[in-house]
């Protein structure tokens, strides 16, 4: 099959290096301390903080860390056939550990001893790329909770189909059974928090994958900081003088 | 934050936000006095509600309801099933609703929500018992094949009167629901028809072409109202619900027929004309809430 044109255009007309339209909203919960809203193209996530709060189960309390928590389940219309176990199988309980140790990497756990923070990720709509998606939202949402933080932490996928790398697979090509690679990087430190891979890629060909990913991450991260700049700007409008 | 320094008026604005909290009801009573709530509301009047359909392109019908910050998104999936010997000409619905811990610091993984599997109950009974939904129009092929329908409705943001949301949600989204269409394939199997199979349309027949959509007859809408000594308030927040414990919900027709009316307990018994009032204000919702769906309608038709 044909993930790339001879004219050099993708299966939903995309260019190799171009990713899909990204659109995110603060505040999007009111009863969270902290939630965003975040698309990917059709992917679509919400993301909602609860913290720091009292830890809810007294053994499990760090004398002095902050214990972070997260849940990933998708809604059982999110796929094309209905999903039957939105949660407790292996791949949402696999999610849900890469994006509490992603979060956890950056988050300064430090400041908030004996507390926990809880980040629920919910999947709207999965079209492929939902953990990056996942985590775009997790940051907006901390951020939104005033939770301290290293830096953001965004994340964007790449793979290689047709002798191109291509950013940011949808489902369709990330079904192809190519090798997927997601990155999850703090943009300002540039050091990069999460990387995974599945399928077989020579080392040069994965190197130059890797950083069209990390690319991906940069613009994305590019596009959060307006976001929240923006964000901060009705805010203090609204605070009056 | 507010020191303990600055000028009067904000030190006493501090004192309203925690005597809110250590004595919410004495804080409601101060405003019901006057007939109007916290949120500049009178007491008989529902919040803003709005209602966007096609929410989840996905899904075969989906909606968006929002009652104030109340969030639900509710989505119709279609499989096709093998009716039961006992109803061969009839298809199948199966609601669930569901309360992730996005919706409420009350909720918690380990830690359902006690709301979730009542408000599920109640909207299965509701939707089935109001007649909306004719089952035989779900039926394909007699005895042999036969649509479910599965309804998923999420809360993704709970700040009260999580059945109203509900319910607006679930007939948003089968008035938006679009059946697909599918054909009988060689081994006497029901298929759906996906836009793809350009080569294939000319063997397969599609069995059901004509009739996409489902007539509703007799939508239903509710309101729920709390009853705090005389008082009735429309439409609570989750704060309310939380201090005037007693909810009377009633859902009428679009016909005004009463299809349903739940008092489950509280501390409050209602007199007769109580719950007649509560009809009475369910009336008037009605009316708000069905030129509401009308005109999501028709902006998705517009689209």
């Amino acid at each position: 099959m044909e993930f790339v044109s001879p004219e050099g255009l993708r299966l939903d007309g995309r260019r190799p290096m171009e990713m899909r339209q990204i659109r995110g909203e603060i505040g999007a919960v009111a009863k969270a301390d902290g939630s965003a809203f975040f698309e990917m193209g059709n992917t679509k996530v919400i993301a909602a903080v609860y913290g720091p709060r009292e830890v809810e189960n007294r053994s499990q309390q760090i004398s002095d860390q902050a214990l972070v928590r997260c849940e990933y389940t998708m809604a059982n219309f999110s796929t094309g056939d209905r999903v039957r176990k939105p949660k407790g199988d292996r791949r949402s309980t696999e999610i849900s550990l890469v994006i509490r140790q992603t979060m956890e990497a950056c988050i300064l756990t430090h400041l908030m001893p004996r507390s926990q923070i809880d980040i629920f990720v919910q999947v709207l709509q999965a079209d492929g790329g939902t953990r990056s998606a996942c985590i775009n939202a997790a940051t907006l949402a901390l951020a939104d909770a005033g939770i301290p933080m290293r830096d953001l932490v965004t994340s964007c996928s790449a793979g290689y189909l047709n002798s191109t790398p291509l950013l940011d697979l949808n489902y369709v090509e990330d079904s192809a059974g190519g090798p997927d690679v997601t990155v999850g990087i703090l943009p300002k430190l540039d050091k990069v928090t999460l990387l995974q891979m599945d399928a077989k890629l020579p080392m040069d060909i994965f190197e130059n994958v890797m950083q069209l990913a990390i690319e991906g991450c940069k613009a994305i991260a590019n596009y959060i900081r307006e976001l929240l700049l923006e964000n901060t700007k009705q805010l203090e409008y609204r605070r009056g003088p | 934050m507010v020191s303990a320094n600055v000028s009067g008026d904000l030190s006493s604005e501090m004192e309203v936000d925690a005597f809110r909290r250590l004595f919410p009801l004495r804080y409601h009573e101060r405003f019901l006095l006057d007939s109007i709530r916290p949120d500049a509301r009178p007491l008989g009047r529902a919040r803003d509600t709005s209602l966007a359909l096609g929410a989840v392109a996905s899904a075969d019908g989906s909606a968006l309801a929002k009652i104030g910050c109340t969030t639900m998104l509710a989505a119709v999936k279609m499989e096709v099933m093998t009716p039961p010997k006992e109803s061969p000409d009839e298809g199948s619905i199966a609601i669930e609703f569901y309360m992730p811990p996005i919706c409420s610091p009350l909720v918690r993984p380990g830690r359902p929500a006690e709301e979730a599997p009542v408000v599920s109950k109640q909207l299965s009974d509701t939707i089935l018992s109001s007649g909306m939904i004719n089952l035989k129009e779900l039926s394909l092929v007699s005895g042999k094949a036969a649509w479910m329908a599965y309804l998923d409705i999420y809360c993704l943001d709970a700040d009260g009167s999580l059945f109203d949301a509900a319910l607006l949600a679930a007939v948003a989204a089968f008035s938006h629901l679009q059946i697909p269409v599918v054909s009988l394939n060689e081994d006497g199997r029901v298929v759906v028809v996906s836009e793809e199979n350009e080569e294939g349309k000319s063997e397969k027949e599609p069995v059901n072409k004509g009739k996409r959509k489902l007539t509703l007859s007799s939508l239903p809408f509710s309101l729920t109202c709390i009853l705090h000594k005389n008082y009735i308030l429309a439409d609570p927040t989750a704060e309310e619900e939380s201090i005037m414990e007693t909810l009377v919900t009633v859902v009428l027709d679009s016909s005004g027929q009463l299809v349903s009316l739940y008092k489950p307990g509280g501390p409050v018994l209602a007199y007769a004309s109580a719950v007649q009032d509560c009809i009475a204000l369910t009336r008037q919702r009605v009316k708000e809430l069905k030129s509401i769906l009308n005109e999501a309608i028709s902006d998705m038709e517009v689209d």
